[in-house]
C-alpha cells in the first residue's frame, strides 16, 4: 500500500502496530487510561533504502523505533523482519541483524569503559572475536568511522560529541548488521559536525549495503539523507512519500505547516509566507476524535474531520496521505500568520512603537 | 533618526580559572546592540556566546581581564580602584591574624593566666573587628554596584534561557514566580486587601492572635458565651486592622466552604460520619454502632474477595463453554453488579481505613474525641491561615493574568495557578517570556530560546518575540546556533568562533556575501529543504573540530580548519577588516573570499586532504 511499486524486497513489514502505555493510578494501580504512543502504523521498509520518520516530540517516532527493534513489547499488530516475526526471533539473532544508534552519544556509553571495550563488547558477547583479533577488528571499525587506532584506549569523556557519535556508530556496526535504526543521531551535534556525521552515514551505507530508518525532527536533514519519508503526528503516519514528492508537493496540511515552519539560512526563503500553527500538540493520552490534526488544521471541516478518521490512501506513486482534503500540487493553505502582518488578536493592540 | 546604542561591549577578554590553569573564554569581543534592534549572535557550542551574555548581566563566574560593557553609557563591569583593593587585602590579613590570636588567647586565659589572657583576647578581638569593618567599608563601592546590577537585571536587561523547565522553579505556581519578579522591581499595583503588618511576621502574628482567642474561648466554655466573645474581640480590636482580623477569623470558615464546594461528595461523607458519631455518643448507642462497624471491617474485604473470585470463575466459565447461553445464571455476571464492583473495588482500602477510624471514634469517650478535635483544629488553623495569607492579592493576580494574555497563553486564568510541570514546552517558554516582559526591559537577551522546542512551536515563539519588538521596541540579543532562526529574526548578525568574533554585519551581508571562511563553511554545511537547487550527494563540511579552549593560538583560531591558512594566519591574529560599509570580517585573506562558490570549492579540496591525513 505504502511502498514503491518497484519490485524491491521488503525488509521490514509493519502492520497495524500499536503501542499503548497504561496510565496507572490509585492504591490498587488500576489502569486509568492509555497513552497511545503508536496507534495503528502500517509501514514497509525496503532493503537498502533510508526511510525517514519525521514528527514533533511526543508523536511516537522513538517508540515506533523501539518497538521495531523489540526493545519494548508491542501492544497490537505485527512486525516482520525479512519475513520473520520479530517476536519469534531470539534476542541474539535480533540484535545481530538490527542495531540502533541513540540520540545522546554520551548517555548511551558506559563512562567507565574504554572505547575498545565499548566497541568490542558486542563481539565478545557473541563470541566472535577476542584477544588480538578483537583489537584488530575494533581498530578496523574505528577506521571505518574516521577514528584512529590510538583512540581505542581512551574513555568516552575524552571525545567531542561528534566523535562520540562516531564511536556509537562503530559499536552498532560491530556485528555487521543489515539494519540500523538511527534515533536522532545528529540532534545533539553542532551544525558543522552534523554535516560530517551525515556524510559518514551515507558513506557507510553505500559501502556496507545497509538499511537505515532515520528518526528525526529536522526535515532538512531528512531531505538530504532519506529516499522516503513518513510524517508522523500523534502516533499515526499522516503522510508517506518519496522525499522528492514530499518536498515538492506535500499533500497533508500538517506536512505543509511543518515544512514552512523550518527556519532556513537564506533571505529569499524568509520572504515566503509561512503558516504558523496555533496551539500545542494534543496529549496522546486523550487524542482528539476523528482526524487527530483537526484541532490545529486550518482547512478542517466541521462534521467530517472531527468525526471520521481519515485512512492512509494512495494519491500517487508511492505517495499516501491520511487526509480528507489532501492538497494537490501547488495548492496553498489559507495563511494564518504572516511575516509582516501578525495574526489579528483581539487582546493585542497592534501598535508599532519602533 | 539614528537609533541610539543600547549596549556596547568593547574589547572584552575573560578567562576561567581552573585547576589546569586559566582557560581563555573570550578574546577581545566587540559587540553593539542598537535600540529596537534584533542582533543575532551565532556560533557553535563552546564558542563563548553564552559567556558574553552572562558577563553582560554580571552573572558570569569568570574573571574579567579587560574590556568594558556599557549599557546606555553606564558601565556594567565592575573593578575596584587600586586603593580599595589594597585596603581590602590588608584588612583581610589583619582580620585573619587577629582571629587566630584571639583563639590562642582564649586558651591562654583558660590554661595559663585568666587576666592576662582576657586582656589580650579583648585587644585582638577589637583589632580584628575594626579591620574587618574597614574592609567592609572598602567594599562599599562593590556593594553599590551589585545593587545597581540587581536593578539593571530584570528592569533594564532581561534574559530568557534555553531550557524553561530548569529556569522556572518547580515548587511555585506561575503567578507566584511572575509576581516575585514584579515585587522585586516594584512593578506591582496597590494591593486590594490592605496588609499592615510586616509581611514576614503576618502568619506568626495571626497564629498568636488565633491561639489567644481560642484559648479564651476554651476557658470561657465555648458553648455558653463563645459567640459573644468572638464578636467582642473583633469589635474591641481597634489597634489591629478590623477588616483583616475578621478575615483571619473567618478565613478558615471560608476555606471550609470552599472545600465543601470543590469536593461535595467526600466533604458530605466526612460530615455525615462526624454527625453519626456525635449522635451515637449522645444517645448512647455508640457501643452497638462500634460492633457493627467492626463487623464491617471484617465483612467488607471478605465480600470483596468473594466477588472477585466469583467474577473470575464466571468469566472463565463463559470463556470455556462459549456456547452462548449460560447454564448457571449467577448475579455476578450481571452488568450492574460488575459495574458497581468496578467502582467500589478500588475504594476498598480507603473504605477499610475509614471504617477503622470510625470504630476508634465510637470506641473512645466522647470527651476525648472532642479534645482531639479541638487540638487538631488548633494545630491546623495557623497552617491553613498562613497558607491563605501567602496567596497572592487579587489585584496582583489580575496583573499577572494580563501579562500572560499579552504573551498569548490560552486560558490564562487557569494557567496562573499551574506549576511549570503542568505546562508544555512552548507554554513554559511563553511563561519565561511573560516573566521577562513583566518589567518591560529595554534589552532582552534570549539564550537559545527555541532550541528545546519543536519547529511548529518554535515558529510561534519567534513570532511572539518579533511582535514584542514591534510593539514595545525591545531590543533583542538573540543567541543561537541555528542560522535559520537568525535569518528569520535578526537585523544584523555577529558570528563567533572559539571565543572571538569573526564576522559581523547586516543580515543581508552575512547571508548572501559572507567573507570569513568559517561563515561560508557553516552556511554551506546546513542541509536545506530546497528541492530546486542541485542536490549534492555529499554535504559540504568544515573539516576538523572546534579547538580545545585550553589551546593557545597566536594567530587566527580558525587556521587549522581553514583552506587559506598560511604562515601569517598562524603567527598574527587577523584584524577586523571592513569589507564593505558596516560589514566586518576577521580574516587575513578577505581578498580571496569574494566569490563564495570558489571558497566552497577550496573547502572541498581541503576537506578531502584533511580526511587523507586522517585527523577527523
Amino acid at each position: 500500500m505504502t511502498h514503491d511499486s518497484k519490485t524491491d524486497e521488503i525488509l521490514l513489514d509493519i502492520k497495524g502496530l500499536r503501542k499503548w502505555f497504561p496510565i496507572k493510578s490509585g492504591m490498587l494501580t488500576t489502569v486509568k487510561s492509555y497513552v497511545r504512543a503508536v496507534d495503528g502504523v502500517d509501514l514497509q521498509v525496503i532493503r537498502g533504502e533510508t526511510l525517514g520518520i519525521v514528527g514533533e516530540s511526543g508523536c511516537g517516532k522513538t517508540t515506533l523505533g523501539r518497538v521495531i527493534l523489540g526493545l519494548i513489547p508491542m501492544t497490537e499488530g505485527s512486525v516482520h523482519y525479512d519475513g520473520e516475526d520479530i517476536r519469534m526471533m531470539t534476542n541474539r539473532d535480533l540484535r545481530r541483524r538490527l542495531q540502533i544508534v541513540f540520540q545522546d552519544p554520551g548517555g548511551s556509553m558506559n563512562p567507565r569503559m574504554s572505547v575498545r571495550s565499548i566497541v568490542g563488547e558486542p563481539l565478545t558477547v557473541n563470541g566472535i572475536a577476542e584477544g588480538a583479533e578483537l583489537t584488530q577488528r575494533v581498530a578496523d571499525l574505528l577506521a571505518s568511522v574516521g577514528l584512529k587506532r590510538d583512540h581505542m584506549n581512551r574513555f568516552p569523556h575524552e571525545f567531542s560529541g561528534g566523535q562520540k557519535q562516531r564511536i556509537a556508530l562503530a559499536r552498532a556496526l560491530s556485528l555487521d548488521p543489515e539494519f540500523i535504526l538511527l534515533d536522532e543521531p545528529t540532534s545533539a551535534l553542532d551544525v558543522s559536525v552534523q554535516a560530517q556525521v551525515l556524510n559518514l552515514l551515507e558513506e557507510i551505507q553505500s559501502k556496507r549495503d545497509l538499511t537505515f530508518v532515520f528518526i528525526t525532527h529536522a526535515l532538512n536533514v531528512v531531505n538530504h539523507v532519506c529516499e522516503r519519508v513518513a510524517v508522523m503526528y500523534l502516533g499515526k503516519i499522516v503522510e508517506i512519500a518519496n522525499t522528492k514528492d514530499l518536498f515538492s508537493k506535500p499533500a497533508h496540511p500538517y506536512t505543509h505547516a511543518l515544512m514552512s515552519a523550518i527556519p532556513e539560512p537564506s533571505l529569499d526563503k524568509v520572504a515566503r509566507r509561512r503558516i504558523v500553527l496555533s496551539g500545542d500538540v494534543p496529549s496522546p493520552a486523550n487524542p482528539p476524535p476523528g482526524c487527530r490534526f483537526h484541532t490545529r488544521c486550518p482547512i478542517a471541516e466541521e462534521g467530517l474531520c472531527d468525526v471520521e478518521e481519515p485512512k492512509l490512501e494512495s494519491i500517487g506513486e508511492g505517495h499516501s496521505v491520511a487526509c480528507h482534503f489532501p492538497l494537490g500540487p501547488g495548492m496553498k493553505l489559507p495563511i494564518l500568520g504572516d511575516d509582516q502582518n501578525p495574526p489579528e488578536d483581539d487582546d493585542m493592540p497592534n501598535t508599532v512603537l519602533l | 533618526m539614528m537609533p541610539g546604542k543600547l549596549l556596547e561591549i568593547e574589547g572584552l577578554r575573560v578567562h576561567f580559572d581552573t585547576l589546569d590553569g586559566p582557560i581563555e573564554a573570550l578574546h577581545s569581543v566587540n559587540l553593539n546592540v542598537d535600540q529596537g534592534q534584533i542582533m543575532g549572535l551565532v556560533g557553535e557550542s563552546g564558542c563563548g556566546k553564552s559567556v558574553t551574555s552572562l558577563v553582560t548581566i554580571g552573572l558570569a563566574t569568570c574573571d574579567i581581564d579587560e574590556g568594558s560593557v556599557k549599557y546606555e553609557g553606564k558601565e556594567l563591569l565592575f573593578s575596584d580602584s587600586e586603593s580599595d583593593k589594597k585596603i581590602q587585602e590588608i584588612s583581610g590579613r589583619i582580620t585573619a591574624v587577629g582571629v587566630l590570636a584571639s583563639i590562642i588567647f582564649v586558651f591562654w586565659a583558660i590554661l595559663i593566666d585568666p587576666v592576662q589572657g582576657a586582656t589580650f583576647l579583648l585587644v585582638f578581638l577589637f583589632v580584628s573587628t575594626a579591620s574587618w569593618l574597614v574592609g567592609f567599608a572598602g567594599k562599599s563601592e562593590y556593594r553599590r554596584h551589585q545593587k545597581f546590577m540587581r536593578w539593571v537585571r530584570g528592569n533594564e536587561i532581561s534574559m530568557i534561557f534555553q531550557e524553561p523547565m530548569t529556569a522556572l522553579n518547580p515548587l511555585y505556581t506561575v503567578e507566584k514566580q511572575i509576581s516575585e519578579v514584579m515585587r522585586e522591581h516594584d512593578r506591582l499595583v496597590k494591593a486590594e486587601t490592605p496588609r499592615f503588618f510586616f509581611k514576614a511576621a503576618q502568619p506568626f502574628l495571626i497564629f498568636f492572635a488565633v491561639c489567644l482567642v481560642l484559648a479564651a474561648l476554651i476557658i470561657i466554655q465555648i458553648f455558653s458565651v463563645g459567640p459573644p466573645v468572638i464578636v467582642l474581640v473583633v469589635i474591641s480590636a481597634p489597634l489591629l486592622n478590623r477588616v483583616r482580623v475578621t478575615q483571619a477569623l473567618v478565613s478558615p470558615l471560608k476555606l471550609a466552604f470552599r472545600a465543601i464546594r470543590l469536593r461535595p461528595q467526600s466533604a458530605s461523607a466526612i460530615l455525615a460520619v462526624l454527625a453519626f458519631v456525635t449522635v451515637a455518643h449522645l444517645y448512647g448507642f455508640a457501643d452497638d454502632a462500634k460492633n457493627l462497624v467492626f463487623l464491617l471491617v471484617i465483612v467488607i474485604p471478605l465480600a470483596a474477595s468473594w466477588t472477585l473470585f466469583k467474577n473470575h470463575n464466571a468469566a472463565l466459565r463463559s470463556e470455556i463453554s462459549d456456547t452462548g447461553h449460560s447454564t448457571n445464571p449467577s448475579i455476578f455476571t450481571k452488568g450492574w453488579v460488575r459495574k458497581s464492583a468496578s467502582i467500589l473495588l478500588p475504594l476498598l482500602p480507603l473504605g477499610i481505613a475509614a471504617a477503622l477510624v470510625m470504630f476508634l471514634m465510637l470506641w473512645m469517650p466522647f470527651s476525648a474525641l472532642l479534645g482531639m478535635v479541638v487540638i487538631s483544629t488548633l494545630l491546623a488553623l495557623p497552617v491553613i491561615m498562613a497558607l491563605d495569607y501567602l496567596r497572592l492579592d487579587p489585584a496582583h493576580t489580575q496583573q499577572v493574568i494580563s501579562i500572560l494574555e499579552a504573551v498569548r497563553i490560552p486560558n490564562p486564568i487557569a494557567v496562573v495557578n499551574m506549576y511549570p510541570h503542568e505546562l508544555s514546552g512552548g507554554m513554559r517558554q511563553r511563561v519565561m517570556i511573560a516573566m521577562m516582559m513583566s518589567c518591560e526591559p529595554k534589552l532582552l537577551i534570549a539564550d537559545e530560546p527555541t532550541t528545546a522546542l519543536d519547529v511548529t512551536i518554535q515558529a510561534q515563539i519567534l513570532q511572539l518575540m518579533r511582535d514584542l519588538r514591534d510593539e514595545k521596541g525591545t531590543a533583542i540579543l538573540l543567541i543561537t546556533h541555528d542560522l535559520g532562526v537568525i535569518a528569520e529574526m535578526c537585523d544584523s548578525v555577529t558570528v563567533m568562533y572559539a571565543g572571538s568574533i569573526v564576522e559581523k554585519g547586516s543580515i543581508e551581508a552575512i547571508l548572501s556575501r559572507p567573507r570569513m571562511p568559517y561563515t561560508i563553511g557553516l552556511l554551506h554545511s546546513i542541509p536545506t529543504i530546497d528541492d530546486e537547487s542541485e542536490h549534492r550527494d555529499v554535504l559540504p563540511i568544515i573539516p576538523g573540530q572546534v579547538p580545545d579552549p585550553n589551546l593557545h593560538f597566536d594567530g587566527c583560531r580558525f587556521h587549522p580548519r581553514c583552506p587559506f591558512a598560511d604562515e601569517l594566519c598562524i603567527s598574527t591574529p587577523p584584524p577586523m577588516i571592513e569589507v564593505e560599509p558596516g560589514h566586518f570580517a576577521a580574516c587575513h585573506h578577505t581578498n580571496r573570499t569574494e566569490n563564495v562558490a570558489d571558497v566552497q570549492g577550496s573547502f572541498d579540496v581541503f576537506a578531502a586532504e584533511y580526511v587523507l591525513k586522517g585527523v577527523a
